[in-house]
């Protein structure tokens, strides 16, 4: 293919890919970056404060709170949708009349976008007009405060993110499940393995590649939730349920502090690559030891 | 829903997988398990379809019931529907969204599939230059579109394009470029090169060598990419709501965000427009389904 690769046509082809991408992504990242060491107010020139910003971020209660909330919700949301997700695959992947279907349904929450999930769970969270709390009613439990409330929001978040996640996690779950080979189930079968000894020896080691994927996965996912809060609380009361996102955008275009804006943008990003990173890391380490 | 299942898809990946377990004797199947497995299954999946029930369900309840008694299922009415097709403008954020999803997917994919050509087929003068481009444009994924939001408002200021379509259409086309060409160069690079190399013998240049073989050769992981990113375009709600200020404009996710403004105490009518935008896309998930399980699973493994 030689002929065809003059370097016009070369540069041609490349060309489109890489003037959109570093004109909206490369470019945006480093302007970020640089107006996160500015004070900016959406007017005027922007002054540089060096990391003031920084330094004012760790002066703020309202940014801990979010962080710990992210820390919440992301704690929370994978210690419980891994293990579920995968238990529901194993699940679902037994010969059930009408299995397709029900593994079709429970996917059906990921396409549906983030905003209506919120507008969703706004009718069951609600503590007046929710179905939970009506049932919970039936039963004689006083209403819980569960969105808007003091403490019980990044919970309640938690579980709107494992609702729509749930159904993508299982499928990759459920796609790794049948490719494992089969004459190693089989062989362990013969040898006498029961059910959970065969899980627990034979199928979980071998789907760790798949449980690393899933994990990483809904990680980045967490640290992206923006729109859930921004529908079920707003954030509120005064910043007590927002996500690290949701304060950025808050602080960003509400209240048109820029600078400081970008400078939670960019701890964000770090923050997220940090987990992603340690969790890789530490799955690595522990598959060669 | 249909019922058609998404094995169809992952057999052909585990024709062995299927066979039926072999009895071993001593281990006879537990009927009574089996049979409490699979009433936990139906449980389970009726359990994370509610949601989308009692929001269809309330749809139907006059408002007064909603807030008073939401559980008497005796006088249902359509009256909330005619409150939400009078005051929403269904027609209008569909087509704008289409419009947007139109454009960026096409150009995306297509700009997408040129630079992954080049990234795998074409030959550099230095081999190094072609990795190193590849790693620049697969580093976007790390990149998160919150540290975006505010510096694309500003260039699209500064671009001239803020107010039109062109505002969301050219940061969701780079917004894809990451992921396309991580599906598309992983894809080309395990592709044998035999019918290319036989095509450009028959004459063929560049541009038939691009659009008439590769391309048709590539339907699958084309299917993957045009998938994924019409999903992401009707989800996105962030840069929307920043980049659109005219509420003609508004996409689908931006005029689901006005409804708890919109209807501050008529939840009935919140309800059925909620259900009037879920509906066509519980329809077109359920048309698609396999294909959108197969697409959304690829992207991730490989991912």
């Amino acid at each position: 293919m030689i002929w065809i690769s003059s370097r016009w046509k070369i540069l041609l082809m490349l060309a489109p890919a890489l003037i959109f991408f570093s004109l909206f992504i490369v470019y945006p990242v480093l302007y970020s970056l640089g107006f996160s060491f500015t004070k900016f107010q959406g007017f005027g020139t922007p002054e540089f404060i060096g990391l003031d910003n920084y330094a004012a971020l760790g002066a703020d209660p309202f940014f801990w709170q979010s962080l710990q909330n992210t820390i919440v919700i992301l704690v929370v949301s994978i210690a419980l949708l891994v293990p579920a997700s995968f238990a529901l695959a194993l699940l679902l992947r037994r010969k059930i009349a009408g299995g397709g279907a029900l593994r079709a349904l429970v996917f059906g929450p990921a396409i549906i976008a983030p905003i209506l999930v919120g507008l969703i769970w706004v009718f069951i969270l609600d503590p007046k007009i929710g179905l939970l709390n009506r049932v919970l009613g039936f039963m004689g439990v006083a209403p819980i405060q569960w969105i808007g409330g003091d403490t019980l929001t990044p919970y309640a978040v938690s579980l709107v993110f494992i609702w729509s996640s749930i159904g993508f996690a299982m499928t990759i779950f459920y796609a790794g499940l049948q490719q494992l080979p089969h004459d190693v189930m089989e062989a362990s079968a013969l040898d006498g393995a029961s059910g959970w000894q065969q899980l627990r020896f034979v199928t979980i080691p071998m789907m760790k590649e798949t449980f690393a994927i899933v994990t990483i996965l809904m990680i980045t996912n967490v640290f992206k939730i923006f729109e859930l809060v921004f529908v079920l609380t707003g954030g509120g009361p005064v910043h007590r349920s927002e996500t690290l996102v949701s304060y950025m955008y808050f602080v960003t275009f509400t209240n048109q502090q820029y600078g400081l804006g970008m400078a939670i943008a960019v701890v964000v990003t770090l923050l997220g690559a940090a987990v992603s990173i340690g969790y890789l890391a530490l799955s690595r380490g522990r598959r060669t030891a | 829903m249909t019922s058609t299942s998404i094995d169809a898809e992952l057999r052909p990946l585990s024709e062995v997988a299927q066979k039926p377990p072999r009895s071993t004797p001593g281990r006879r199947p537990r009927r009574t398990v089996a049979i409490v497995l699979g009433i936990l299954a139906y449980l389970v999946t009726f359990l994370i379809v509610l949601p989308l029930f009692w929001i269809v369900l309330l749809s139907f309840q006059p408002s007064g019931n909603i807030l008073g008694n939401p559980f008497s299922f005796t006088e249902l009415t359509f009256d909330n529907y005619i409150n939400a097709i009078g005051s929403l403008p269904l027609v209008q954020m569909y087509s704008n969204t289409i419009f947007i999803a139109l454009v960026s997917v096409t150009v995306g994919a297509a700009i997408s599939f040129m630079a992954a050509f080049a990234l795998t087929r074409m030959i550099f003068r230095r081999r190094r230059l072609q990795s190193a481009l590849r790693f620049y444009l697969l580093a976007g994924l790390a990149v998160p579109v919150y540290i975006l939001l505010f510096p694309v408002y500003r260039l699209d200021l500064s671009l001239g394009v803020f107010g039109t379509y062109a505002a969301l259409i050219l940061p969701y086309i780079a917004v894809s470029i990451p992921f396309n060409t991580l599906l598309l160069t992983g894809f080309l690079r395990e592709f044998p090169s035999e019918i290319e190399e036989a095509a450009i013998i028959d004459g063929a240049g560049l541009w038939r060598l691009c659009w008439s073989v590769v391309l048709p050769l590539m339907r699958p992981v084309i299917a993957t990419v045009l998938i994924f990113n019409v999903v992401y375009v009707f989800n996105e709600f962030p840069f929307a709501s920043i980049l659109i200020n005219n509420p003609d404009m508004s996409t689908i996710s931006l005029a689901v965000s006005r409804f708890k403004g919109q209807y501050t105490v008529d939840y009935g009518a919140m309800m059925a427009s909620a259900t009037l935008v879920l509906l066509p896309q519980l329809i077109i998930y359920a048309l698609f389904q396999r294909h959108v399980i197969a697409g959304m699973t690829v992207g991730a493994v490989k991912g």
